[in-house]
């Protein structure tokens, strides 16, 4: 058992933090946040000059051959500075998505442009119910034949050139964003994330737009869904992280009755909670990653990971708040843009409720 | 980043589980009362069975009758314990009391007391606390005077567990006045037989002992049964709190677990309202909440014993799973009691108990675990001054 980094682990941890501190800072990621398009391509080229945008992918597809857990470590240093932009939509979700289902022309044509920085593509699953079980999805469709439906909380739906369509039986369809009969509507968002409700009325679909072989799309999606939920996690694990050092240097600074408030043990013992709160869910999402990098069944550690966390992180936000005080309640604070991604990403991918039934289950409840 | 057993570990843990197989815990005698702590009643018949094992010495250099074990295999064989419930309350305190003995004591203590834990036959109490010193340990009062080749100790000791049925107290004096408040401290380790010892129990709320108070009377103990440098008690104290928080709670989360799976065979089989209790969606969901914070201690705990076995500091990370699991231990008997509902205060051995009554025991101990080897008070201000840097309130 080691819960060290490897060196190039650490490497990757140190570039990232490094090059986020500098090309990400506080108030880059909060314009963006309310920026319509919320999107910078320098940005996003420079990190595909990394190796990020295809960490996952093979070398022959220009990626860079990293593990789930080594994007899990990236994602983390991405939620420290609430990074906006397509991170997790693209680089994971899809291309786990490409990498599982893809046929061999799908992968060549789209991975390489994906590592590159230069095709976006994103992932339509949600539908009105609001959930993210793959079982639950009611959108159906004749190949060839013609789409109509709904897919809400569709992310960087604005930026994707492709979309991947998820369908009732489990099957993927990947569709060109600009095809007749698609629409993009954007949804207005507490946390700046770009979600939006995509709409197909009568889009044109035929046999070569399925992902793949339409057989193997269920196990695909899970796949990719496995991916998406541990990166949210990061991505909340890492905000929570940002939020305590944060409110441990309000805390060690801001003197109220002639002494820091961290001299106060309501603050001291609510400090305390937080540390508690970050590190089990960092040890809980490492715990999932490595073992889905493993490729060891996971299920369970991810769910568990994701309704921990998801809690946690949240009450971390929350009472950063409470310690902040008046200051947390700005907008140029970066507080609460940091909590805003933590609420978002608790309820992306599954709230803790739904991954709650699945630790029910596991813990034997029948 | 790596969280599987080795192979050796993996055997080992077969090992255990091969031998808790053929010792049922209900075939050994019980000598006192189970504090709910996850390590079982106290059992000197179980613990001479590990004893014969080699199990309680396996971590020592072999120079001390040990087997040079890697530290892992004592998380092993206290998870696989606590998941078999077995009765080794007092293995930990042993374990660490040996710690001691090799790394600074005496030749006598290394001859006499060593042999004896290696047995199972040596078990210990602390006399640490005094009725005006708790949380300030300092404020102790006890005092040890020198004479010749002998101590005399006399002061007063309170909340000693199982003292009354241990072999030695590990008593805690002041041996002389010093400027600094925290010098002039010295550990003895006094066999239960010296004369001028008063060990008198203390019920408990469970209607057991396991608690006693420790009257010393001018007990005369030979120089040589002093543990650690003279004077220099405090600070042995204080760095073995760590270690000392660590593997007191270590086997907490097998054991929560244990109980946990507990509740969900209960849920399972129980029916109320004329509904599965394991459909009701509030205890459903409690339950599955319950499983992914005892996952979350697990990896605290884990996290905390690579840096112990590596070396790494240690400034918080076993002060926080400490106050997790025994915040998180109240939790799981409160959920019990909230499941068990009218059956839940009915006492272990009462006509119609559930679960044996197990919960409401565990219900009722629990609530002395965020009190006892640091309150979750003064370790939330620890953790925050020593691990955090926040400003120490130098009137706390």
């Amino acid at each position: 058992m080691d819960f060290t980094l490897s060196p190039a682990q650490q490497l990757l941890v140190a570039t990232a933090r490094d090059f986020l501190g500098k090309h990400c800072p506080p108030d880059m990621a909060q314009r963006l946040a309310l920026d319509e398009r919320g999107f910078d391509g320098a940005l996003w080229r420079r990190m595909a000059e990394l190796g990020w945008l295809g960490l996952l992918g093979p070398a022959d597809l220009g990626g860079s051959e990293g593990s789930l857990l080594d994007v899990i470590l990236l994602v983390e240093e991405m939620g420290r500075v609430a990074l906006p932009g397509p991170f997790v939509t693209s680089a994971v979700v899809a291309t786990s998505l490409l990498l599982a289902a893809g046929s061999a022309e799908q992968r060549r044509r789209l991975l390489p442009a994906l590592a590159a920085g230069e095709r976006i593509t994103t992932l339509a699953l949600v539908e009105e119910d609001g959930a993210a079980d793959p079982l639950a999805l009611g959108l159906r469709c004749q190949v060839d034949g013609h789409l109509t439906g709904t897919k809400l909380f569709v992310k960087d739906a604005h930026l994707a050139d492709d979309l991947i369509v998820a369908l009732g039986g489990g099957e993927l369809l990947l569709l060109p964003s600009d095809r007749p009969g698609v629409a993009r509507l954007p949804l207005e968002t507490l946390s700046g994330d770009k979600a939006f409700e995509v709409t197909f009325d009568g889009v044109e679909v035929r046999a070569a737009d399925w992902l793949g072989a339409p057989e193997r799309g269920a196990d695909a999606l899970t796949a990719a869904l496995t991916a998406g939920t541990l990166a949210r996690t990061a991505e909340m694990v890492g905000a929570a992280q940002r939020v305590l050092d944060l409110a441990v240097e309000h805390a060690r600074t801001r003197v109220q009755g002639g002494r820091p408030i961290g001299g106060y043990q309501a603050i001291q013992h609510a400090c305390a909670d937080l540390v508690r709160d970050v590190d089990a869910s960092r040890g809980l999402l490492h715990l999932a990653a490595w073992k889905v990098s493993e490729g060891l069944e996971a299920s369970a550690d991810v769910a568990t990971a994701k309704a921990y966390a998801g809690e946690a992180c949240l009450t971390v936000a929350r009472r950063g708040h409470q310690i902040f005080g008046a200051i947390g309640y700005c907008e140029e604070h970066s507080l609460h843009l940091l909590h805003k991604r933590i609420q978002a990403a608790s309820v992306d991918f599954g709230d803790a409720a739904w991954h709650l039934e699945t630790v029910a289950k596991a813990i034997g409840l029948r | 980043m790596e969280f599987g057993f080795t192979p050796d570990e993996q055997a080992f843990r077969d090992e255990v589980r091969r031998f808790t197989a053929e010792h049922p815990p209900a075939r050994f005698p019980l000598d006192g009362m189970d504090a709910g702590y996850g390590s079982g009643a106290h059992s000197r018949a179980y613990l001479n069975v590990l004893g014969a094992r080699g199990w309680l010495a396996m971590t020592w250099p072999r120079a001390f009758g040990g087997a040079e074990r890697p530290m892992f295999f004592k998380l092993v064989l206290l998870e696989e314990l606590a998941r078999a419930g077995a009765p080794f309350g007092p293995l930990v305190g042993c374990w660490q009391t040996a710690d001691a003995i090799i790394e600074y004591g005496s030749e006598r203590l290394r001859a006499e007391v060593l042999p004896a834990i290696a047995r199972g036959e040596a078990t210990f109490w602390q006399g640490y606390s005094e009725p005006g010193a708790g949380s300030d340990l300092l404020a102790l009062t006890t005092e040890a005077k020198r004479d010749g080749e002998h101590w005399i100790i006399r002061g007063h000791k309170i909340w000693s567990s199982h003292a009354g049925i241990a072999t030695h107290g590990l008593v805690f004096t002041r041996t002389s006045r010093q400027a600094r408040r925290s010098r002039g401290f010295s550990m003895f380790v006094v066999p239960n037989t010296t004369p001028g010892l008063d060990i008198r129990p203390i019920r408990s709320l469970t209607g057991e002992v396991y608690h006693y108070e420790v009257f010393l009377d001018e007990v005369r103990v030979p120089a040589d049964l002093m543990l650690g440098p003279e004077g220099e008690g405090f600070q042995a104290l204080l760095n073995g709190l760590d270690s000392d928080r660590f593997w007191g709670r270590y086997y907490k989360a097998p054991a929560l677990e244990r109980v946990l799976g507990q509740l969900v065979d209960y849920a399972n089989t129980t029916t109320v309202n004329g509904a599965p209790l394991a459909r009701d969606p509030v205890a459903r969901r409690r339950l599955a909440s319950l499983a992914t914070e005892i996952a979350a201690l697990r990896a605290l705990f884990y996290r905390a014993a690579c840096r112990l076995r590596d070396g790494a500091p240690i400034t918080y990370e076993t002060a926080v799973a400490k106050v997790m699991a025994d915040e998180l231990g109240q939790k799981l008997a409160r959920l019990g009691m909230d499941l068990l509902g009218p059956w839940g205060p009915l006492r272990a051995g009462s006509r119609r108990a559930r679960l044996d009554g197990r919960i409401a025991h565990e219900y009722l101990t629990s609530l002395g675990h965020t009190i006892a080897g640091g309150t979750a008070e003064i370790l939330r201000t620890t953790i925050a001054v020593r691990g955090l840097g926040l400003p120490a309130d130098k009137r706390s």
